[in-house]
């Protein structure tokens, strides 16, 4: 009995070490959580520069595609341990914009972009533009030169059938990339039509991948001959030296716009205001391509790579966010896209 | 127990006065109030105004009164009960109505300043007072009931029991409970057809040109991978015991190596051997003249990357089984006129059943719960794993399909654990007698060893070149484009600068996190598991069956969902730990947690009960036994458990990205981070050093176990000799 | 307390359930202070799970428990001043034979100085001395079960508990030991209790049987009573071998009966009260082979075989097969012959089924 009494003591003495080791959740006024949603590069060079200006504030980095940024901040939603969003396509921080996830930043917007503008407008200011990225084709030139098939220019070209089996895409039910898509072509062709315009490119998909991003690492690796994405991305492949030729589609396109958001009921208010306004700089947007981003920069005073997709040569639709940024929308095109188009690769 | 009660009475009052009771914003340790003077303890919040922790101090007075004024001991060890029960429960609903935002329930009755402004989550003060009331509460009942009153044992019972409530339970109930959910409230009707719809059950890839139901998808795959595994592990083992194979080291690391490979590391290299643009479909392209296919993206490619990855799961668990088959029932076999094949077929299989069960099991369960390999190779084919995932994180985010899909996969999960139950019946498979054996194994006849042969040597041909490519792509610039050698990624990722002494490498961060993470969780890990096992083997209570599945529940539920329910619950009061290290270690405690369990529990069947019940009838308390006799047997045991959580801990992922912050990110995040980003290079070479240092970490625990087989024959020959 | 209950076991109404099974019905029982009780019978009739309760290894569902006078009914085996001697030995595997031995002290915090001595001192009780440093492993079968008895021991425990302790030992080695383990139980005045299910060795070793069927005690007395005055078919099939000739009571008197067995009427020892249908027993030493007279029943031999110092003879008569050991070896009958066998009505007992 005397030496069971030691035993509530060990526990004692167990468990403040353990908690030890742990401790620190959160916060002091000098930090920022920031959840980046671009290329890990580009978040790195952020930080860094950030830093280099703000010495007293201490920058908590993580990176998270936006799907699980956006589950967390819901599920955070009234502790939120993150302060900052910043990067990844718009669509899901309007979405957060749209459920309150995230507030007002109160920047200045007036040296921004048009559609940077307007996203902040129908927003209400939650969310801002930082960069454009638009919407294109991309084909394996080794793939397509082996195949002997003519490389596409339009939309319309992917229907024909000397794609069979060589375009992938990513399925819109889990990929932003992939909606951007589906909007557009409704924005183009009108809805019914672009439904009839999918299915019929459809039948030359060989797969509908899971991850946006995915359709144009397999044709940069020769696994599919011709793939649908954001030009950015290609670029980004074929600077690393894959046979990857980008395309932007005759039709026009249309494009996303990656975003920055403040969310609702962050610890560190101040702080994140400043990495906003940091990150909508002139001079700070004109270094992505330093680090192999070349996206377009939202501040009209932002030097574009050379790379980039010019987006004046490139016609642009008059993308409406509001309208396919809206939850309501979305669900129902989906819905559509399910019933008629559907992903024809049954196993 | 007298003294055992009141001393943790003293615990939980001491921690009450002079702990503080809330989480700081510095975490749970602050010392700042000792210097400042800020009164932050449980006593000093409640003299603030914080009314509602009254309860607390008065169940520890109640009950260091009650242990010093009742004389007869069952009387006052209920009467304890009763009141630090009471205690613990109001601690508890305090903390789960009064948030940081006020109360969340009762708001007409609860009003004041002081319950509006709310309070943070739980602290060490708060922690330690439940505690000791959780075992002040398993004393009394201990002393109290008729049973084997031993309070080790009871509070073992009471500590896992809350742990797996609070951390598995708790938890998994918030995400479940949107299953049932409905525009604006809860409702029963709704679950049904969603539940049942085609979407998740329907067959109608069976008749047309269709697709399955992704719960059929799931399940399909899942048998298909389960057999497959179980086959080529029980073609390995057979090699191994019952063959004079001459590379059978060789074959060992092979068998070790998918193991501890982080996902998508497989499924990537499979892309690039056999994928349209691979290596090796190139190859055979060119050779028969035939058109590159796609075949590896959808079913086969799955199944394929699955049979790599999970074959070693099914060896680990056969090897011991078929060593097991007693030789001297295969020699009685034999004599009695029967020859090799029928010895086998009649003998050793059926002896082998259970171990094909559990590893036909295990096979399967890891196979529904896999994420890595569906997402990177699946295509089209949608199982419940990567459809759950989507559905939290997809353009369209469904927590309430996620919810059901979840039940389906459990669905699945269970009903396997049930079949393999009834299959395996309540027929003796006891092949261990402790009688010494001396007989020889019976070898295989001809045409089954040319069969073992012919499945396990080209799997292991073909894993020999999976880790070479993996080895040959972290070291050339663009693998498969640019093979020109270069240390770059491994610069990037690991360099050091060494003129400031400053590791300038993108990846140090992550890899010391996960390092520390993986090292701290896997002997809680193995504790935690042994310690279950211990009370399933060796210990009598009410409800051990509810137990045993409560403790193989977080294993069957799939990452993903682990993760987001993690954050729904302990993102809040009154347990706080998002953004913390303590999260991701609690995550993995009790994901691997089952691991422990079925390790110790193989270990300690093997160990006679009577060496128990000796060193109890010799006066030793249940403690006692555990620590002298028990632990010292189970050596081996310990170390495998230890090496598969540290290893598991490093190599999980779905769980682990929706809990990692910046100041705690793992090495898989980071990994999975690189791979979407496309720069496979720095990926594969991040994960070559995981494989380096998992491998590391194996031969020194390994070299720990034959170090102690080494002493214990030293001392025999020794004494042999004198 | 007083000094002559230390050492005593007693049951009261001890009733033990696991679920639906009973393993005991209603127990009584008491075993004196320094005595060896043997608990005997077939496999399955709550011997070891009376054991157990002892011990405290398992818990009475109704009922009271008392060691040395003190209850124990609720305590579990580690407070209980009793130690066991298992039937696989239980020695730890990883401890040195003193280490073994000395494992009970240590756990109760006896300074090691004081444990080692007293190991030592066990050890030289059952003739181990100089073993201490070997592992289990390095030791015979019988060393190993004395080891067990002298880690048992060395607690000073008020009662000593055998669960067949030699059935793991060959024959000689059985008979070797058990006649240690009683000298060192009555050196030492140790209250044993041993369970067996051999009934020589019970007879052997035991100043008390009690004998268990179904889950309960079919006779208890000293091996002299049990053996000469059976109370039971059983117990007269089970204490030694008997054979068991059906009977009929037709009238009884003080102390004696009139049956009738195949048309003869006998009068043989007779304490109860019953008529009708019975056994009687007749041990295979005391019946006598003669030469076929009108005296005794006739019968034929069937089986015969020669052991040296006896004789076992299987008979065919009108009342069954009986089985006859003979101590006289010169001139022995052979297979196929006539002969009558006899014997004196006072050897024999009457058991009503």
């Amino acid at each position: 009995m005397k030496k069971f009494g030691i035993v509530p003591l060990l526990a004692l003495v167990a468990s403040t070490s353990s908690f030890t080791i742990a401790a620190s959740t959160t916060t002091n006024a000098d930090e920022l959580n920031l959840v980046c949603s671009a290329e890990q590069d580009w978040c790195d060079l952020m930080v860094a520069a950030f830093g280099a200006e703000h010495d007293d504030v201490d920058v908590l980095m993580v990176r998270k595609s936006t799907g699980e940024t956006l589950a967390q901040i819901r599920a955070e939603a009234g502790n939120p341990k993150i302060d900052v969003w910043w990067g990844g396509t718009g669509d899901p921080h309007l979405i957060a914009a749209e459920e309150g996830l995230s507030q007002p930043s109160g920047v200045d917007t007036g040296e921004l972009l048009g559609w940077a503008q307007n996203m902040s407008q129908i927003s209400e200011g939650k969310t801002v533009g930082i960069y454009a990225g638009a919407l294109g084709i991309a084909y394996n030139a080794d793939i397509l030169k082996k195949l002997n098939v003519e490389p596409p220019q339009c939309w319309a070209d992917l229907e024909d059938p000397r794609f069979f089996g060589e375009i992938q895409v990513a399925n819109p039910n889990s990929s932003g990339t992939a909606y951007t898509e589906l909007a557009t072509f409704v924005q183009l062709f009108g809805e019914d039509q672009a439904m009839v315009k999918l299915a019929a490119i459809g039948k030359n998909v060989n797969s509908y991948t899971k991850s946006g991003s995915a359709p144009s690492k397999a044709a940069a690796r020769g696994e599919t001959g011709v793939s649908i994405g954001f030009m950015h991305d290609m670029v980004n492949l074929a600077t690393q030296g894959f046979p990857l030729k980008i395309v932007a589609p005759c039709e026009g396109t249309g494009y996303e716009v990656g975003a920055v958001s403040i969310i609702n009921g962050a610890k560190n208010e101040d702080a994140a205001k400043k990495w906003v306004e940091f990150s909508l700089r002139a001079d700070v947007q004109s270094r992505g391509p330093e680090v192999g981003s070349f996206q377009v920069p939202s501040n009209s005073n932002a030097k574009v790579a050379p790379e980039s997709p010019d987006l004046a040569s490139i016609k642009l639709i008059d993308y409406d966010f509001a309208t396919y940024g809206s939850s309501e929308t979305r669900k129902r095109l989906l819905a559509r896209w399910d019933k008629e188009v559907g992903d024809p690769n049954p196993q | 127990m007298k003294k055992l009660s009141l001393s943790w009475l003293m615990i939980g009052l001491v921690s009450f006065i002079f702990l503080p009771w809330h989480m700081t914003e510095d975490g749970f340790l602050d010392a700042a109030w000792i210097v400042d003077g800020l009164p932050s303890t449980g006593l000093f919040q409640m003299l603030a105004g914080q009314w509602w922790h009254l309860p607390a101090l008065l169940t520890f007075i109640i009950g260091i009164v009650l242990q010093l004024t009742i004389p007869n001991p069952v009387v006052r060890a209920k009467a304890t009960l009763l009141s630090s029960s009471i205690g613990l429960l109001l601690i508890a609903v305090q903390g789960l109505i009064i948030v940081r935002a006020g109360p969340r329930l009762f708001e007409m009755l609860l009003t004041g300043e002081t319950i509006i402004a709310g309070q943070p989550g739980m602290g060490l003060g708060a922690g330690l007072v439940a505690l000791s009331l959780l075992f002040v509460i398993t004393t009394s009942i201990a002393q109290s009931g008729k049973g084997q009153g031993d309070a080790f044992v009871i509070g073992a019972i009471g500590l896992i029991v809350s742990l797996v409530g609070i951390f598995v339970f708790y938890p998994v109930m918030h995400i479940l409970i949107q299953a049932f959910q409905v525009e604006g409230g809860y409702a029963l009707g709704e679950f049904f057809p969603k539940f049942f719809s085609a979407d998740i059950w329907g067959l109608s890839c069976l008749v047309g040109n269709h697709t399955c139901g992704v719960a059929i998808n799931s399940l399909f795959l899942a048998v298909m991978t389960g057999a497959g595994t179980t086959f080529l592990g029980l073609s390995f083992a057979l090699i191994f015991t019952r063959t004079n194979f001459r590379a059978k080291k060789l074959l060992r690391i092979l068998t070790v190596l998918p193991i501890i490979t982080p996902p998508f590391v497989i499924g990537l290299a499979l892309i690039l051997l056999f994928g349209r643009a691979g290596t090796v479909t190139e190859f055979v392209a060119e050779l028969l003249n035939i058109e590159p296919g796609r075949w590896v993206y959808g079913f086969w490619g799955v199944y394929f990357a699955q049979l790599l990855s999970f074959t070693p799961i099914a060896f680990l668990v056969l090897i011991g089984v078929v060593q097991g088959v007693s030789p001297s029932m295969e020699e009685a076999s034999q004599t009695l006129d029967a020859d090799r094949w029928q010895t086998f077929r009649y003998v050793s299989l059926p002896l082998m059943r259970p171990g094909l069960a559990n590893a036909f099991l295990l096979g399967f369960i890891e196979s529904l719960a896999d994420f890595g390999n569906p997402l990177v190779l699946g295509s089209g084919y949608s199982v419940l794993s990567t459809e759950i995932f989507f559905a939290i994180v997809g353009s369209v985010a469904d927590p309430a399909k996620a919810a059901i899909l979840a039940i389906a996969l459990l669905t699945l999960t269970l009903s396997a654990f049930m079949a393999q139950r009834l299959w395996l019946g309540k027929k003796s498979y006891a092949t261990i007698t402790g009688k010494a054996d001396s007989g020889q194994n019976a070898s295989l006849n001809p045409v089954l060893r040319t069969i073992c042969y012919a499945t396990a040597l080209p799997w292991a041909a073909l894993t020999l070149v999976v880790y070479s490519m993996i080895i040959f792509g972290s070291f050339v610039k663009l693998w498969g484009y640019n093979h020109s050698f270069t240390w770059d990624h491994y610069i990037r990722a690991f360099g050091i600068d060494f003129a400031s002494g400053r590791f300038s490498g993108v990846a140090w961060d992550s890899y010391f996190t996960t390092l520390t993470i993986s090292s701290i969780a896997a002997p809680l890990t193995a504790l935690v598991g042994l310690a279950t096992a211990y009370l399933l083997v060796r210990q009598k209570f009410v409800g051990k069956n509810a137990f045993e599945f409560s403790t193989m529940l977080s294993f069957a539920i799939p990452g993903t969902v682990i993760g987001v329910s993690y954050i729904m619950a302990f993102n809040f009061p009154p347990i706080e730990l998002t953004g913390t290290s303590i999260i991701l270690i609690i995550v993995f405690v009790f994901r691997n947690m089952p691991v422990g369990v079925r390790g110790g529990i193989a270990a300690m069947s093997q160990l006679d009960k009577s060496l128990d019940e000796a060193s109890i009838t010799l006066g030793a308390n249940s403690f006692t036994t555990v620590k002298r006799v028990i632990l010292p047997l189970m050596g081996p045991a310990i170390l495998a458990a230890l090496t598969y959580s540290f290893v598991r801990a490093i190599t999980s992922v779905s769980a682990v990205i929706f809990l990692v912050s910046a100041k705690h990110n793992m090495a898989t995040s980071f990994i999975v981070g690189r791979v979407e980003n496309g720069e496979f290079g720095l990926a594969i070479a991040y994960s070559a050093v995981l494989i380096i240092t998992m491998l590391a970490a194996i031969l020194i625990l390994q070299l720990l176990v034959g170090a102690r087989k080494l002493r214990r024959t030293d001392r025999v020959q020794q004494t042999v000799s004198a | 307390m007083t000094n002559t209950t230390i050492g005593s076991v007693r049951f009261d109404n001890v009733v033990k359930k696991y679920g639906a099974v009973t393993a005991l019905k209603k127990l009584d029982l008491s075993v004196e202070p320094g005595k060896l009780v043997t608990l005997l019978g077939p496999s399955g009739c709550g011997k070891t799970t009376t054991l157990r309760l002892i011990a405290g290894l398992e818990m009475a569902t109704e009922g009271s428990i008392h060691i040395g006078g003190e209850d124990v009914t609720h305590l579990t085996a580690t407070y209980r001043k009793v130690s066991m001697v298992f039937q696989s030995y239980a020695l730890f595997p990883h401890m040195t034979v003193r280490e073994n031995v000395a494992y009970g002290l240590t756990v109760k915090s006896v300074p090691k100085a004081e444990a080692a001595e007293k190991a030592e001192n066990g050890l030289e009780l059952v003739g181990l001395k100089g073993f201490g440093d070997r592992l289990p492993s390095e030791l015979s079968g019988g060393q190993q079960q004395r080891v067990a008895v002298a880690r048992a021991i060395v607690l000073e425990p008020e009662v000593l508990l055998l669960d067949e302790p030699l059935s793991n030992l060959d024959a000689k080695l059985r008979r070797h030991v058990r006649e240690e383990i009683r000298q060192i139980q009555q050196r030492l005045g140790l209250t044993a209790v041993y369970v067996t299910h051999d009934q020589e060795e019970a007879m052997a070793v035991s100043d008390n049987i009690i004998v268990m069927r179904n889950a309960e005690i079919a006779q208890q007395g000293s091996p002299h009573d049990l053996y000469e005055k059976p109370n039971s078919e059983f117990i007269a099939d089970f204490i030694g071998d008997a054979n068991l000739a059906p009977c009929e009571i037709s009238n009884y008197a003080k102390d004696e009966a009139t049956i009738v067995l195949n048309d003869k009427k006998l009068k043989v020892p007779y304490a109860g009260t019953q008529t009708g249908a019975a056994k009687l027993v007749l041990r295979p030493h005391h019946l006598k082979l003669a030469e076929p007279s009108k005296q005794g029943f006739e019968g034929e031999i069937t089986y015969a075989a020669y052991l040296g110092k006896e004789i076992q003879y299987t008979i065919d008569t009108e009342m069954g097969e009986l089985f006859v050991v003979s101590s006289v070896v010169s001139n022995p009958f052979a297979i196929g012959n006539r002969v009558s066998v006899q014997w004196d009505n006072a050897h024999t007992r009457l058991v009503t089924s």
